[in-house]
């Protein structure tokens, strides 16, 4: 940027508080600028104009001051001319008669109105009534001599007059008659008087001017300062009839006043400007603040919107201020409108529309605080039993259509509660205001028949019985999460207890709660530290007549509470995810065991279902095998049809995979849960274990073999073998044996032994059969 | 012998100039000494002066009446006078007749001779005796631009000069001489000059410079 132009970014540069303020001193400041620069140009015009219109009257009127100078003097030459050329003033001149001359000469200068009238003779000879005064005849004899006529003397004292000379010939020449008028002040005032502006008139003797003057060029106009006013000059040169003088005329006219009719003008045109300048400071303050203003509103609404108060901007114009304010409206209540759906999905659930834990957390909070004595608030979980299986069996689409169906029947059945889905297959109720007296078994009754109803989805009937948990406040808990997790600690019970029911909250719930807490915490200590042991139970084949292979059960020592039962802690290491780690154990020990038995003896692991969804379940086996040595025909895996709940096609391929080990894998538990024949179809199982229950039933209903023979005739068509597990007494033996049971397991041959005691009872063989044939 | 000179002279300068215009030559002791005084004027710039009246003198004055072999007179013609200069000895009585038709007057007021004639017409003749030496403005009343002059001397070696400025003196003695110009424009004291000149009696040629108005 220019050095000039720096201090107007300067300016644009400085911080005004208002929008308003900026734009009003921007733009009176800009029009200050062009407005000062238009009336400085024409204010300089006016003073050029001014001075140069004065210059070129002085300039004339010098002209016309020359000519009446010039006049002058004419008019004096005449007049001596008409003496000069008088016979007898002639005759008086050549003859010398000086009375007679003196005496025309008076007459003259009485005439003609001058002061001075002499001759001076060709010799040199002055011839004057009155010779004071009179130039020395040597100063003028040679002007004239050269037959100049008119021009400026100086008389002895040095006053300078205007000469005319005339010839006086007889009939040669013999002199010249000079008459001449002082140039004082009231002369040369008279003169000035001819022209038609204000001069001062001087003439003066060049050595007696001031240098300034005396340097100067004649016949021009120049100005010139003279104790502060402004002055213009012109000078002359006048002509002289002597020698020896140099008179100079010089006219001034005062500048101030030719100029001050142009410094009124100026003056005018500066309060023009000012008044022009403060119009538009106003003006444009005025459309500043029309901008600013709903600007100022605009900032303010912001604001309050920011804090989250509600605001609306009228709208006022129709202009692009209204617009601004209808679209700010708008936008506000877009805002608004978003706000609310993201509060929404964020507090309800986008499946059913029922409010979602955090909501309903919150509404129980509320509910609470707002509890009164003497009522009671009531807190239900939901949990659908069986979810799981429709949408495996119907797909996700006929579990989310169930879902929402019971929503809406919730909804339906209990408007006056709070029902919250909090996730999955597990809804929330909450009731409050509840009388103390009132009966909480009805209320949890009217809960459960919501559900007790069939339902149709995509045209097949689905079952949507559900278990539920109940905790009541004040009893249950004062506090919202008390209240929930022991809601939800009675909805496990009520789980374990065989679904499709309610269950209030009891404190030993919650010290069940806490034992099975401890409980997982023993385990993983000695699944870390080592702690299980294996015991065995005998597989005797009723065709061989001897022990084929042992079941390999796992039995934990606690330090502190003894031996532990697998039915006390298997489904809470099922549920955990510890199964992982204790059935890989399992396998490896007891592969670890029957490596070390003879090689006709093969040993049964069950394997559990999250176990056998674990990935690497083969590379497991695999790895207990090689770890032991022992012949993959040897090891047993015993699953149950539960493991089909789960991805059939992922099963069936671990199955093959298992199988392409080489390993045996047998089918546990058969009968029970959802025996489906398809999956017996779909993979051929080395065994088929008949459960114990059908074994049981053996003894006291009468279809009982009947059964045993379906099965067993079912398993011999598709080339597997069956077990019969749980054989107590004889009776079972020979019904079993009877219908083609091929292998039994039970106490009637021996309850589990520990590792130590495998190796007893092959020798004893011949014990068993001695036991069964007695 | 001396009206054959005049004639002869008449002859000589008739075709230049009128018989009173012509400028004369001394015939004194023309023949006796051949001698002779050439003088030219000529003004500042060189150039001849014509009609400049030069008159020598010197100490040995001859005896007896001057006579000049011109015209006494002093003509009025086409508002001129004619000869405009005129050369008489002291003592001459100058005719001036009027041949103009309208009437002239003549008036001096010359100090050799302040004399006034009052107007008179054609054919008319006055006269005027001119007894003091000097040179004598004549004007006209009536025509102021009319000028004629009239050199009264006392020196038969006068004369004025032709048009390229020559004057021819003869017949002066040897020796030490003074020299006078006179011209109604000379620009000096009395329209004359004077100088210092020395006759050798062989030919002489002279150059004087005047200044001239």
């Amino acid at each position: 940027m220019s050095p000039a132009l720096r201090p107007f970014a300067r300016l644009l540069a400085l911080r005004f508080g208002t929008l308003s303020t900026r734009i009003a001193v921007l733009y009176a400041g800009l029009f200050a600028l062009v407005l000062g620069g238009v009336v400085s140009l024409a204010a300089e015009g006016l003073s050029r104009f001014g001075e140069a219109s004065a210059a070129r009257d002085l300039e004339a009127n010098a002209r016309v001051f020359d000519e009446i100078l010039d006049a002058r003097a004419r008019q004096m030459g005449d007049q001596a001319d008409v003496l000069g050329h008088d016979f007898g003033f002639r005759e008086a001149v050549a003859t010398g008669d000086a009375p007679t001359i003196a005496s025309a000469l008076t007459s003259l200068e009485e005439r003609v109105r001058s002061d001075m009238a002499f001759v001076l003779t060709l010799e040199g000879e002055v011839l004057a009534a009155d010779a004071r005064g009179v130039p020395a005849p040597e100063t003028l004899w040679a002007r004239l001599d050269a037959g100049d006529t008119r021009g400026i003397i100086a008389s002895e004292t040095g006053v300078l007059a205007l000469a005319a000379a005339a010839p006086i010939e007889a009939p040669d020449l013999i002199g010249w008659l000079v008459i001449a008028q002082p140039l004082d002040r009231a002369e040369l005032d008279r003169l000035v008087e001819l022209a038609p502006i204000a001069l001062e008139a001087q003439v003066a003797e060049g050595g007696t001017q001031p240098g300034w003057l005396r340097n100067a060029g004649a016949n021009a106009v120049f100005e010139r300062d003279i104790e502060g006013e402004r002055y213009l000059y012109h000078v002359f040169d006048l002509p002289v009839l002597q020698d020896g003088i140099a008179p100079r005329l010089v006219l001034r006219h005062g500048l101030a006043a030719s100029l001050a009719t142009y410094a009124s003008l100026k003056w005018w045109l500066t309060a023009l400007a000012a008044g022009g300048i403060v119009l538009v400071l106003g003006l444009s303050w005025k459309v500043a603040r029309s901008v600013t203003e709903p600007l100022q509103q605009l900032d303010e609404a912001a604001r309050l919107i920011g804090e989250g108060r509600e605001v609306s901007l009228a709208v006022e114009t129709g202009d692009e201020i209204g617009r601004l304010a209808e679209s700010f409206n708008q936008m506000v209540a877009a805002i608004e409108e978003r706000e609310r759906q993201i509060i929404h999905v964020g507090l309800h659930d986008g499946l059913t529309g029922l409010p979602n834990r955090k909501l309903f957390t919150e509404q129980l909070a509320n509910v609470l605080s707002r509890r009164r004595a003497g009522e009671q608030v009531l807190v239900a979980y939901i949990d659908l039993d069986d979810f799981k299986m429709v949408n495996d069996t119907l797909g996700h689409p006929a579990g989310d259509a169930l879902l929402r169906m019971v929503a809406d029947h919730l909804k339906k059945e209990q408007p006056d509660a709070l029902i919250a889905r909090l996730g999955g297959d597990e809804f929330a109720v909450l009731i409050d205001g509840i009388d103390e007296k009132a009966s909480l078994g009805n209320i949890a009754d009217r809960l459960q028949a919501c559900f007790n109803r069939p339902l149709t989805i995509n045209g097949q009937a689905a079952s949507s019985s559900a278990s539920i948990g109940i905790a009541l406040a004040p009893g249950d808990g004062e506090d919202g999460i008390t209240l929930m997790k022991n809601a939800d600690l009675a909805l496990y019970r009520a789980k374990r207890e065989g679904k499709a029911n309610y269950h209030f909250f009891e404190p030993a719930l919650d010290e069940a709660a806490r034992q099975r807490r401890q409980l997982e915490l023993d385990l993983r200590t000695t699944i870390r530290d080592g702690g299980f042991v294996l015991n065995f139970q005998p597989l005797y084949s009723l065709a061989e007549k001897r022990l084929t292979g042992f079941e390999a059960l796992i039995r934990w020592n606690h330090p502190v509470r003894g031996r532990v039962g697998p039915a006390e802690f298997i489904p809470l290491a099922e549920e955990t995810g510890l199964i992982v780690p204790i059935g890989e154990w399992v396998l490896r020990e007891a592969c670890h065991q029957a490596s070390g038995w003879p090689a006709n003896v093969s040993v049964a692991v069950n394997v559990s279902p999250r176990q056998f969804a674990a990935t690497g379940i083969a590379s497991t086996v695999l790895s207990a095998l090689s770890a032991s040595g022992l012949a993959p025909h040897r090891l047993e895996l015993e699953i149950t049809e539960s493991i089909f709940i789960a991805d059939v096609e992922q099963t069936l391929a671990t199955l093959h995979s298992l199988r392409n080990l080489g390993v045996k894998i047998a089918l546990d538990d058969f009968g029970t849960g959802y025996s489906s024949l398809s999956y017996l179809r779909s993979f051929p199982f080395d065994k088929v274990k008949i459960d114990k229950s059908f074994v049981e039933d053996l003894g006291t209903s009468g279809n009982g073999h009947a059964v045993i023979r379906a099965i067993t005739t079912l398993a011999a068509a598709l080339g597997m073998e069956t077990l019969a597990e749980g054989v107590e007494d004889i009776a079972q033996f020979e019904v079993l044996e009877r219908e083609g049971c091929q292998n039994i397991q039970g106490y009637l041959f021996s309850r589990p032994v520990p590792a130590e005691a495998v190796a007893d009872l092959l020798r004893d063989v011949s014990g068993y059969q001695r036991q069964l044939r007695a | 012998m001396r009206r054959a000179f005049v004639f002869a002279l008449f002859v000589t300068f008739a075709a230049a100039s009128f018989v009173w215009a012509a400028g004369g030559v001394p015939a004194i002791a023309a023949a006796a000494t051949p001698a002779a005084l050439r003088i030219q004027v000529v003004d500042g710039d060189g150039l001849p002066v014509r009609d400049a009246v030069v008159e020598l003198r010197s100490a040995r004055s001859p005896a007896g009446p001057i006579r000049f072999p011109w015209k006494m007179g002093m003509a009025q013609r086409n508002l001129q006078f004619t000869p405009g200069t005129l050369i008489v000895a002291r003592g001459s009585t100058v005719a001036f007749p009027n041949l103009d038709n309208v009437r002239h007057s003549i008036y001096s007021f010359s100090k050799p001779a302040r004399f006034e004639i009052e107007l008179y017409g054609r054919d008319q003749t006055r006269t005027h005796t001119f007894a003091v030496v000097g040179s004598v403005k004549l004007g006209c009343n009536i025509h102021d631009q009319m000028r004629g002059y009239i050199r009264v001397t006392d020196t038969p070696f006068a004369g004025k000069t032709d048009h390229n400025g020559y004057i021819t003196l003869s017949g002066m003695a040897n020796g030490a001489a003074r020299l006078t110009v006179w011209h109604p424009n000379l620009r000096t004291p009395g329209n004359e000059t004077a100088s210092s000149i020395t006759v050798t009696g062989e030919a002489q040629n002279h150059k004087l410079k005047v200044a001239m108005r």
